[in-house]
């Protein structure tokens, strides 16, 4: 920042009192500015200008008929007066007097400048940190990029004396960029963003009208500054100003200093600019969050809220999900005759759009059930219904039992699901084969109904492949045989504690590693009694 | 924002209002100086500056203010600044023109304090 004051209002009144009291005719004072010798005359005096000569005298004395005497002090030579028609028979004794008096007045004239310009000086520094600050302020407390933006180039353009500025920041996934320019755009947007700037990400061009600035030609602008907006691995955007101006209408260059500002200002921007996106991002997580929440409350309300309870059968079921809302689903379903219908499905995919498919898979179950007079045929319906209703490329595994306690059989379809686990009383576990394809897999599929028996005694357990893929930190699998040996070593207990000992199974082996499929067991259990009819 | 700053100016009295509309800088702030000076001549006593639709000033238009701040001074005259937004206000205070010229948020405010005519 410059205050550009000069001593001229000074060198006046000097020139006009040292005319009265020498009884001069004309009197100037010439002071020194940018390599030129330049006179301020008395204002009472008339007549032509005059010029300093080529060489000034260093003592006083009279030149072309004019007394000049170096205006000095402190050993420095400030100025000289020059004197026109002087009365006095020695001038050289006046030009004594009139340089020790008026040299001490420029003297401290312009030590009274220095410290003025010293102050102002201090003074713009300080403002430049209080703007920095203050733009740090407004950083923590607005998310409006396009309000900090704008700010940002204010200050940019007023803390260095730029005639004009342009900022550019590019926009996000294809958005347009936002620009803004005051005093005429220095670069368009477009140029902006393919501009490559050079190591250091700052360009000082100072002969901008004639040197491209990194590669690219300005016509508005004598000198410009550019900064790239920029965070680690990411441009942002450009900051640039142009044409410092000065007090006397020059255009001055730029300097490393002008720089070092302009930087500062671009990194406050790029921080705002990734706390602006990081806030989005943040906003948009938590949405998708609540979103997941309230699918998993949906989910959890198509699960039994309490298992059926049937003479001859003790059961359990439950579910593990992974994430939020998981792809599993399980159900019972009490039917005529005291027999019971019980569902493990398994859904292609995760999150949101399993948990879609598990809604119309419940769905297409509960309507289709009382419908349907053979298991196959439910399956069949509910794989039409899927075909139907459900998006592209989503399939299920599936196990669908029957068990009828009066005839002691078991009938199942199982569709593409794992193989079930038959524990028999007599200590001997059977694997209930896959007796089809998946549902929703192929336009038509079909699928074969199985029988075994089911005296008092045995024990069904029908798991979601979660159960037996569940991996440890060695990734190594739970596995099928762990599940049944373990199913082997507590078959004696009631279901409820047999399926919360293999959930506790499974998480010890896991220890801690974070499993990425649902979990879900289902135990059927003949006790001897009869069922009565309940549908 | 426009890039040349204009300045119109209305007396009341001898009471002259400034109005400025965009960047104060070398231009702008010759231009304030040349009609405060003039006012100054025609015995205006004081000066009040409506910089409401001024955004940014430099350095440069800062020292020409504070050469008209001075003039103001010599001329036993008053001046008086209203309608900054808050940098500008600060920048002000900053760089010490608020020490010799009163800041208020209002032309009303301003014209009352200097007793301006309605």
């Amino acid at each position: 920042m410059l205050r550009g004051e000069t001593e001229m209002p000074v060198a006046v009144r000097i020139a006009g009192a040292a005319r009265l009291l020498a009884g001069a005719r004309r009197a100037a004072v010439f002071l020194r500015e940018a390599d030129a010798w330049v006179p301020a005359f008395d204002s009472a005096s008339e007549g032509p200008l005059w010029e300093a000569p080529d060489r000034l005298p260093e003592r006083a004395g009279l030149h072309e008929g004019r007394l000049w005497v170096p205006l000095e002090a402190e050993g420095e030579v400030h100025g000289f007066l020059a004197l026109e028609g002087l009365e006095a028979d020695d001038p050289t004794e006046i030009a004594a007097s009139l340089g020790l008096i008026f040299g001490s007045v420029l003297g401290v004239s312009r030590l009274s400048r220095l410290v003025k310009d010293a102050e102002f000086e201090l003074k713009a520094r300080l403002l430049e940190l209080e703007s920095l600050y203050d733009l740090g302020l407004s950083l923590a407390g607005q998310l409006d990029v396009s309000s900090l933006a704008d700010e940002v180039l204010y200050r940019s353009i007023s803390l260095t004396d730029a005639r004009k500025g342009t900022l550019v920041l590019f926009g996000e996934r294809g958005a347009p960029p936002l620009s803004r320019s005051v005093g005429g755009e220095i670069l368009p947007p477009g140029a902006a963003g393919a501009w490559e700037l050079p190591a250091g990400n700052v360009v000082i061009n100072n002969e901008a009208s004639r040197v491209p600035t990194a590669g690219v030609s300005f016509t508005d602008c004598e000198k410009c500054l550019l900064v790239s907006i920029a965070v680690p691995e990411r441009r942002l955007g450009v900051l640039a100003v142009a044409d410092k101006e000065s007090r006397d209408g020059r255009v001055l260059d730029f300097t490393t200093g002008d720089a070092r500002l302009l930087s500062l200002f671009a990194n406050q921007v790029a921080a705002a600019v990734e706390t602006t996106r990081l806030h989005r991002e943040a906003i948009e997580k938590e949405r998708i969050e609540r979103e997941l929440e309230l699918a998993a409350a949906i989910q959890r309300q198509l699960l039994p809220r309490e298992l059926p309870h049937l003479p001859g059968l003790d059961l359990a079921g439950a579910t593990r999900p992974t994430r939020q809302v998981g792809g599993d689903y399980f159900d019972f379903f009490p039917l005529s005759r005291g027999r019971l219908g019980f569902v493990v499905a398994d859904v292609s995919g995760k999150g949101i759009p399993a948990a879609l498919l598990v809604s119309t898979v419940h769905a297409a179950i509960h309507l289709q059930i009382d419908a349907s007079d053979t298991i196959v045929e439910l399956v069949s319906r509910i794989d039409r219904h899927l075909q139907r209703f459900s998006a592209t490329h989503k399939f299920l595994t599936l196990f669908f039992g029957l068990v009828d306690p009066e005839t002691s059989v078991l009938r199942y379809v199982s569709a593409g699901h794992n193989p079930a686990l038959l524990a028999r009383a007599s200590g001997e576990v059977e694997r209930l084969h896959a007796t089809g394809v998946p549902v929703g897999l192929l336009p038509h599929g079909s699928w074969k109904e199985e029988t075994a028996p089911f005296e008092s005694g045995d024990l069904l357990c029908v798991y979601s492949d979660g159960f037996t893929e569940a991996t440890n930190a060695e990734e190594e699998e739970f596995g099928l045989d762990r599940l049944r040996q373990a199913l082997v070593d507590r078959v004696a207990l009631p279901p409820r504690d047999l399926s919360d000992d293999l959930f506790r199974e499974v998480l010890l082996f896991a220890q801690g590693v974070p499993q990425y499929d649902d979990q879900t067991l289902v135990i059927v259990r003949r006790n001897g009694q009869h069922g009565v009819p309940a549908r | 924002m426009n890039e040349t700053c204009r300045v119109s100016v209305e007396r009341r009295g001898d009471v002259a209002v400034f109005w400025t509309d965009g960047y104060i800088n070398n231009q702008g702030g010759e231009e304030i100086a040349r009609e405060a000076y003039s006012e100054l001549d025609r015995g205006a006593r004081a000066l009040i500056m409506n910089l409401e639709k001024t955004r940014i000033v430099n350095s440069i238009g800062i020292s020409i203010l504070i050469e008209v701040l001075e003039k103001v001074m010599e001329r036993k005259a008053v001046l008086a600044f209203c309608g900054l937004t808050p940098t500008i206000d600060k920048t002000f205070r900053i760089m010490g023109l608020a020490q010799y010229a009163a800041i208020y948020p209002t032309e009303q405010e301003a014209m009352r304090a200097v007793g301006a005519p309605a």
